[in-house]
């Protein structure tokens, strides 16, 4: 069970150490995002976004939080499939790893530590203005412990030709560590960017990556973002992705889900002017001892603005998911169009997905849709392969990739296209 | 090529077919006609070995094997080719890289070498030419939104890949139209020779006016009630099949 001490104790034993904050603001918001976390509500079952996700034996475990840059890295950093390589240790920007020389020298791409020793003020105006810090335990965390992590930011009208691709990997070591990157995106008036996120294992086995990312999207400015979660299968991770989305804006997010033993992944976004556009996709695979949990919160505040979730999940063994896909419509965002699908497909008995879609709709003038399914394969479908000389397990597999093509073929990389296609052959090939 | 004996077979505990006998002489064409609900479609997936159906008595003997002992993608190497009814739709699976697969396994079992891409685009796109199957649809996930002709084309491009010994053609003329009829027609009179074997299934004359087959037979009831050459079939066009029922009830 969960109760006050344990969270409380927890999260105490990880705030102790913090380690100093590049400069005084930082002080402030960390320590007033600390001040919540008493206050909190217990991330237990009573919860209904936990409800689903045991994270005891999370709080259970004690993590070392990474609060300086780690010295280098004992592994092999993978190869990049664009000039812009930004490599994270323990969510630690590694300057003499990553090679940023070819950007456009109006663009700021780099470590957000450094930003904000360095005075930028644009951090500082705009860090923790769109995630809230007391949304949960994770984000309350995060914020009271920033340091380091993604600062990108794209002035107006700049538009970056290849992507730029983040590697996040883990020193490892003896005592499980506590990786808590804090990315901020901003991207000024018809800037447009395509930001590629690997997260990897690297040398770590046990460990606890707690990111939260704040995107802002100024007023027609476009930004694709893959993330590619492939983490240890004894590791956690949360993600929570926060978008605030200005008019005529977009934003194209795919999130593939294959590693960890819990994951969890939060979207929440928001469009604060008319005519924007957010599509959220989403891949997830799980087996034995894993958990792949997707929070989705998308708010309709204005009218004219679309929104699109569809997410898909493969599971197999005694693999669990989550799925929570909220998306309101608030009474004066008229002309609003949202849709959003979940489809489940349970290779095995013993599988289980708690998949809940939610339309909330206050608005009388709007399109909204949502579906999910929770099925299997279809006999009648393997058995068409099968006649066709293709034995049981080749057909099984070109049935679930073609299960996972539809969230694959909207990649616009052809090589990062391939990679998740190899990456979930790999998964197959286990089944 | 295929025999046939006593073929007793149950659906969900109840028997649909009931003491078949059939024999298909190798480069022979046979049609099958008879009441909807007769066990036509049934005796197809039975030779194809789709799951769900159990065979309570008789044996099926394909080039000397016992078929029903086979698994569905070994029949497929030993040359059956079940062009369906319904095709089955796969969304998501390309139809062209589906076709490749299908080719490649059938080739690997039978000791060939696989085609690689740029062959197999080759023969692909000469046998779509064949069976007029607009290329756009290769392009496709495999039948999935093609209409009632497209995939009917498409399962006779994969006979035309395979090169079957012995094709069963269940309804291939169901919704299609004149000229698609013909087309399929083609494609299947190009393949025949004396070396391969049909079994088609349908319910109307036209078909048989396009591929003429050796032997007519109707399946009523479970069984092959009458079996005769291309005058039965013209007979079973102008009367119906009431006659050979009644006369079948008497015996
Ligand atoms: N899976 C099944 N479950 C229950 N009954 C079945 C099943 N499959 C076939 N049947 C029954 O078996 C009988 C024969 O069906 P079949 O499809 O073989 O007929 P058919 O001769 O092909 O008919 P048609 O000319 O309409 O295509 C029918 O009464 C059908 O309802
Ligand atoms: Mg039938």
């Amino acid at each position: 069970m969960i109760t006050a001490e344990l969270q409380k104790g927890w999260a105490k034993s990880l705030l102790e150490a913090a380690g100093s904050a590049p400069a005084p603001w930082l002080e402030e918001l960390r320590s007033s995002a600390g001040a919540l976390i008493d206050g909190l509500p217990l991330v237990n079952r009573k919860q209904e976004a936990w409800r689903y996700t045991n994270v005891e034996p999370l709080l259970k475990e004690s993590f070392q939080p990474v609060v300086e840059r780690p010295s280098g890295y004992p592994g092999e950093v993978p190869e990049a499939i664009t000039p812009h390589r930004l490599v994270f240790v323990d969510g630690w920007f590694m300057p003499e790893l990553s090679d940023t020389a070819l950007l456009p020298e109006e663009v700021t791409c780099g470590s957000l530590n450094d930003a904000i020793a360095a005075g930028d003020e644009r951090v500082k105006n705009r860090l923790g203005s769109v995630a809230d810090p007391g949304e949960h335990l994770f984000t309350a965390l995060n914020t009271a412990l920033v340091n380091d992590g993604l600062f990108l930011h794209l002035p107006a009208g700049v538009k970056l030709e290849s992507p730029v691709e983040l590697f996040w990997l883990n020193s490892g070591g003896e005592t499980p560590l506590l990786a808590q990157p804090r990315n901020l995106v901003i991207l000024e008036p018809g800037a447009e960017a395509v930001l590629v996120e690997h997260h990897l294992p690297g040398e770590g086995e046990r460990y606890l990556h707690n990111g939260l990312t704040e995107i802002v999207l100024d007023p027609g400015a476009k930004l694709d973002h893959y993330r590619v979660q492939d983490e240890s299968e004894q590791a956690w991770h949360f993600s929570r992705i926060v978008l605030d989305q200005g008019s005529d804006s977009r934003y194209h997010g795919i999130t593939l889900a294959f590693g960890g033993h819990l994951a969890r992944t939060e979207y929440n976004g928001l469009f604060t002017a008319e005519g924007a556009h957010c599509t959220l996709r989403g891949l997830y695979t799980v087996g034995d001892d894993q958990l792949q949990d997707f929070h989705l919160d998308v708010r309709h505040d204005v009218p004219h603005c679309s929104s699109r979730e569809q997410f898909k999940g493969l599971l197999y063994g005694k693999g669990r998911a989550v799925f929570d896909g909220r998306i309101l419509v608030a009474k004066d965002a008229q002309k609003s169009d949202a849709e959003l699908t979940n489809d489940n497909l349970l290779l095995t008995r013993n599988a289980e997905v708690d998949t809940k879609p939610q339309l909330e709709i206050y608005a009388d003038d709007v399109k909204a849709s949502h579906g999910t399914t929770v099925g299997q394969l279809e006999a009648n479908q393997v058995f068409y392969l099968r006649a066709r000389g293709i034995d049981e397990q080749k057909a099984v597999h070109m049935l679930c990739e073609g299960f996972a093509a539809e969230i694959i073929e909207h990649i616009h990389l052809e090589t990062l296209r391939e990679q998740a296609l190899a990456r979930l052959r790999q998964t197959l090939g286990n089944l | 090529m295929l025999t046939i004996k006593n073929l007793h077979v149950n659906v969900d505990g109840k028997e649909i077919l009931r003491g078949l006998d059939l024999e298909i002489g190798t480069g022979e064409v046979h049609a099958i006609m008879g009441p909807n609900g007769s066990g036509k479609s049934t005796l197809s997936y039975v030779l194809a070995g789709r799951d769900g159906y159990e065979v309570t008595e008789g044996e099926v003997i394909f080039a000397g094997k016992n078929l029903l002992e086979m698994e569905p993608e070994e029949r497929a190497w030993a040359g059956i080719f079940l062009a369906m009814q319904y095709p089955v739709e796969l969304p998501g699976v390309n139809n062209m890289s589906f076709l490749r697969e299908s080719v490649n396994a059938v080739r690997r079992a039978r000791g060939e070498e696989e085609l690689d891409a740029i062959a197999f685009m080759k023969l692909v796109r000469e046998r779509a030419e064949l069976v007029k199957l607009p290329e756009k649809l290769l392009k496709r996930s495999v039948n999935a939104g093609f209409s009632g002709g497209e995939k009917k084309r498409n399962e006779i491009l994969q006979m035309a890949l395979l090169e079957p010994k012995l094709t069963i053609l269940d309804e291939i003329d169901s919704g299609l139209d004149i000229d698609a009829l013909r087309t399929v027609a083609e494609g299947v009179n190009a393949l025949r020779s004396p070396e391969r074997s049909f079994l088609m299934i349908t319910h109307y004359q036209r078909l048989l006016d396009y591929i003429e087959p050796d032997h007519i037979h109707v399946l009523a009831h479970g069984r092959i009630v009458r079996s005769g050459g291309k005058e039965l079939a013209l007979e079973l066009e102008e009367k119906g099949y009431g006659w050979i029922l009644e006369e079948e009830a008497a015996a």
